[in-house]
């Protein structure tokens, strides 16, 4: 992925968690990322069409039950946010990518894309996704969250 | 006037942002019943009178679109107008759609603003 996809992927990412969830995105120019606290949760879903690819949305656990709350205009102690923490960070990936594609491709191409599915991620994994040079770094609420686009 | 609303989409999130946004768009709603796909949406249409269908069109069992299809084969249900949900962006998608008898589009993230004139657009003000 190029440089200016990766700038093009913050930039998305960053309107639609302000628009969806009403969470402002720190960028982290030269600063590393702080370290996750707890167990980490990877997002992903594929799409088909003009080009094929992958888009990876990972943040720590502690975060869902917060993007489902803004999400919702509610505590992130309310029953829903509690009870269905994956389902508003795989909502904020599928609008990502959804925005994402006709960013890249414009408004003509027709892409397919999946339903996006969550699992978790052990330190391991979280710190291959963060060394990965085609990851994003940003900061969401001091917490870390990474993006990767994969074409 | 208060309109019987149903909202099909695999997200409860989703749902529950809908069910939101059209309060705050100050869209009175008489019954609101949601569906997690098109399967269980048609069985909603089934045995409810509804006004105005709100329709993902990613959605595991059966799609949007295919739920469209079906409501299209049914004489009780192909008059029900159906709006669109999505983060779909491709103009020649939405054209399909649209050319296909769906009412709308609506584009995730939305705005009340942008719910409020497209069901005042199809149900009157």
């Amino acid at each position: 992925m190029t440089t200016g996809n990766q700038a093009m992927l913050a930039r998305v990412f960053s309107q639609v968690a302000e628009n969806l969830a009403f969470m402002f995105v720190e960028p982290q120019e030269d600063e590393p990322l702080p370290a996750p606290a707890g167990p980490c949760v990877a997002a992903e879903m594929t799409f088909t069409g003009q080009f094929p690819g992958t888009l990876t949305l990972a943040v720590p656990m502690a975060l869902c039950p917060v993007i489902a709350a803004n999400v919702l205009g509610v505590e992130p102690d309310d029953e829903l946010a509690m009870a269905q923490p994956y389902d508003a960070l795989n909502e904020l990936l599928n609008v990502t990518c959804g925005n994402l594609l006709t960013a890249l491709a414009g408004e003509e191409p027709v892409f397919d894309l999946t339903i996006p599915a969550v699992r978790e991620l052990d330190g391991k994994a979280w710190n291959a996704l963060e060394n990965d040079s085609e990851t994003v770094g940003l900061v969401i609420e001091e917490h870390p969250v990474l993006l990767k686009l994969t074409l | 006037m208060a309109y019987n609303i149903l909202i099909v989409d695999d997200s409860n999130i989703v749902r529950a942002v809908i069910k939101k946004t059209l309060d705050l768009a100050g869209i009175s709603v008489n019954e609101l019943y949601e569906a997690a796909n098109g399967e269980e949406g048609l069985q909603q249409l089934k045995q409810h009178w509804v006004d105005l269908v709100f329709s993902d069109i990613n959605m595991p069992v059966m799609s949007g679109v295919e739920m469209f299809n079906r409501m299209q084969e049914d004489e009780d249900l192909k008059g029900i107008p159906v709006v669109v949900v999505s983060t779909e962006g491709s103009k020649t998608r939405i054209d399909e759609l649209l050319q296909h008898g769906i009412r709308a589009y609506i584009r995730k993230p939305f705005t009340p603003e942008s719910l409020r004139d497209i069901v005042g657009g199809i149900l009157g003000d």
